[in-house]
């Protein structure tokens, strides 16, 4: 799992000095890892670069986890939901699935209206990043044991909840942390957006104003840092989804 | 590799147009240079702010003068990145957000002459809503800030004026003053000649905190270029400057005309209300773009004595820089001098 986290960062250190390489990036405008490093440990204002951008992605961090932890607890409540009556799922699934091809950019400025600029928006907007590809994933995890398993519940007097509770959600496993790693990337871009677009706080507007200012040492010490504590998020959870499948059994599917 | 394909695509293409046409490109007369397309990064929306280039592009000044297609880009935008990239030959700033680029990024820029010898912002508010008269009003305070150049602004604004900046919020907004209107910010900063008159107009009272009167008098609407450009494109930037005093002229001498122009053709996508683009067009000759110092001197004069205020006000926001480091006057001097008659 470190060899995979190690080999993500290799390959972006390349793709980095690639691009700025084959798209002739000026200088000034394209810094690279060397550049970052530099900004961060080296140059006379150096540790106030790293509060700064320390500062940022500690806000980055608390936004995206609301949005996270918003977005994938609706998301298991909604299936659930759907798991229990057929009806209310072929109700409002394809509502959620229309929800989730509004652009949240067009849908940004109403949220704010809505919600106003500080924590109740960035919970709706990152709740909405999370939630529908979350949702998905996890109803499909939950219908995916074989009907001869509920049968068997059925046959010995088990409910509806017995049969979720016995059969449904351990073997919803794997596709809940397909959820939720694909959840951590999304809650970050949630939490970027709705930092650029309303609350003017964290990395998502600070890189939107560093570009403004001409500062570009900065935003690329943004960028690289966000996609830094990203992959290694997404690593995290990986790791987390080996040792809890393994003990669910799940592990040869792998 | 891929440019040498790109010559040759576009010498085909060039090849086929002309066979097709039937006819030789005319030969250029030799009085004609040719400075190639000219593209110049606006400070704000194409509003009657930019009076002056829009006479100079719809009346030919721009091509008189040696450029081939006109591209006045809309802001804001990063503007001094935007030169530095080369993307634009000239970009529309102020000192203020020049200043620590050069000085904490090592870019080499310049001014080179500016439009507004005053500068119009302030921080706009209700007068019954939080009502920002003085500059310790700011305390507690939710203020919209454009993102980039703007914010440098306001740092400087709070700097100066020592206000610790944690002791008010920033909020990102765009150029519309909305979100002051319906109550998600306290404050807006914004031009006393545009958005102020806006949302006066829309039958609000408003209160203006001006920086001018807060420590922070400084010219704006400056262009800014790179010193590449003044050493390697100096006539071309003679020539824009030429063209644009040119354009100028035209503003003052009909501003409701420049005010049609924001209207009618270049920001006519945008819903500009008339009055105020004739307001601002107005307003903005007699106060900004005018004053004793250009009439002697002419259009874009930044005086000694104007360069020596600015970089005292650069100096109280905090950042310490000499006018040779910033400004390059040198170019607007010899175009007056090649040119009598502009003055």
């Amino acid at each position: 799992m470190i060899l995979n986290t190690l080999v993500s960062f290799a390959v972006v250190a390349v793709l980095w000095f690639v691009a700025l390489w084959a798209f002739n990036v000026k200088p000034f405008i394209g810094k690279n890892p060397f550049d970052v490093y530099k900004f961060m440990f080296e140059v006379p204002a150096a540790s106030e670069n790293r509060d700064m951008v320390m500062t940022a992605l500690g806000q980055t961090m608390i936004d995206a986890s609301i949005g996270f932890v918003v977005g994938m607890f609706l998301a298991t409540l909604i299936s659930l939901l759907f798991s229990l009556s057929k009806g209310i799922e072929q109700a409002l699934m394809p509502i959620a699935m229309l929800l989730r091809s509004v652009p949240l950019i067009a849908m940004a400025p109403i949220i704010i209206l809505i919600f106003g600029r500080e924590q109740m928006s960035v919970a709706v907007m990152g709740a909405i990043v999370v939630l529908f590809p979350a949702l998905v994933n996890i109803v499909f995890g939950l219908r995916s044991a074989p009907p001869a398993m509920f049968d068997l519940v059925n046959v010995y007097g088990g409910n509806k909840l017995d049969a979720l509770r016995t059969v449904a959600f351990p073997s919803s496993l794997p596709s809940f942390f397909a959820a939720l790693k694909i959840s951590v990337p999304g809650a970050i871009t949630g939490a970027l957006l709705v930092e650029w677009l309303a609350t003017g706080q964290g990395i998502g507007y600070a890189i939107v104003s560093a570009i403004g200012r001409a500062r570009p040492s900065e935003v690329w010490t943004y960028v690289a840092l966000i996609t830094i504590v990203s992959i290694v998020l997404y690593n995290i959870v990986a790791l987390l989804e080996d040792s809890v499948l393994a003990k669910y059994g799940h592990a040869a599917r792998k | 590799m891929l440019k040498s394909l790109k010559k040759i695509a576009v010498a085909a293409i060039a090849i086929a147009a002309l066979t097709l046409s039937g006819c030789a490109p005319a030969a250029e007369t030799e009085e004609t240079k040719s400075f190639g397309d000219l593209s110049v990064q606006l400070s704000w929306i194409k509003n009657s702010e930019f009076a002056g280039e829009f006479f100079a592009d719809a009346n030919g000044y721009y091509t008189e003068a040696g450029f081939g297609s006109v591209n006045l880009v809309a802001g804001p935008a990063a503007t001094e990145a935007e030169v530095l990239n080369g993307n634009v030959l000239v970009g529309i700033a102020n000192p203020i957000s020049v200043a620590p680029v050069i000085l904490n990024e090592g870019a080499q820029l310049k001014i080179i002459g500016t439009t507004y010898q005053k500068n119009p912002f302030t921080i706009l508010s209700l007068k019954d809503g939080a009502n920002i008269a003085t500059i310790q009003d700011l305390i507690g305070k939710k203020i919209g800030v454009q993102a980039g150049p703007n914010e440098t602004l306001f740092d400087a604004l709070l700097k100066a004026n020592g206000i610790d900046a944690s002791k008010v919020t920033k909020v990102p907004v765009q150029y519309d003053p909305a979100p002051l209107v319906n109550g998600e910010v306290d404050g807006f900063l914004a031009y006393v000649t545009n958005e102020s008159f806006t949302v006066a107009q829309q039958g609000y009272e408003v209160t203006n905190l001006l920086f001018a009167d807060n420590g922070l008098p400084f010219v704006t609407e400056s262009f800014v270029v790179t010193q590449d450009s003044i050493d390697n494109n100096r006539e071309a930037l003679k020539a824009f400057l030429k063209a644009t005093i040119r354009g100028w002229k035209d503003a003052i001498a009909n501003p409701n005309e420049g005010a049609r122009l924001a209207l009618e053709v270049y920001g006519k996508d945008l819903g500009l209300s008339k009055d105020k683009e004739e307001y601002q067009s107005k307003t903005q000759n007699e106060i900004l773009v005018q004053t004793d110092e250009t009439r002697a001197n002419g259009l874009f004069t930044i005086s000694d004595a104007m360069i020596a205020l600015n970089l005292a006000t650069l100096k109280a926001a905090g950042y310490v820089i000499t006018a040779d480091q910033l400004f390059d006057m040198s170019l607007l001097k010899e175009v007056y001098e090649e040119n009598p008659e502009l003055k």
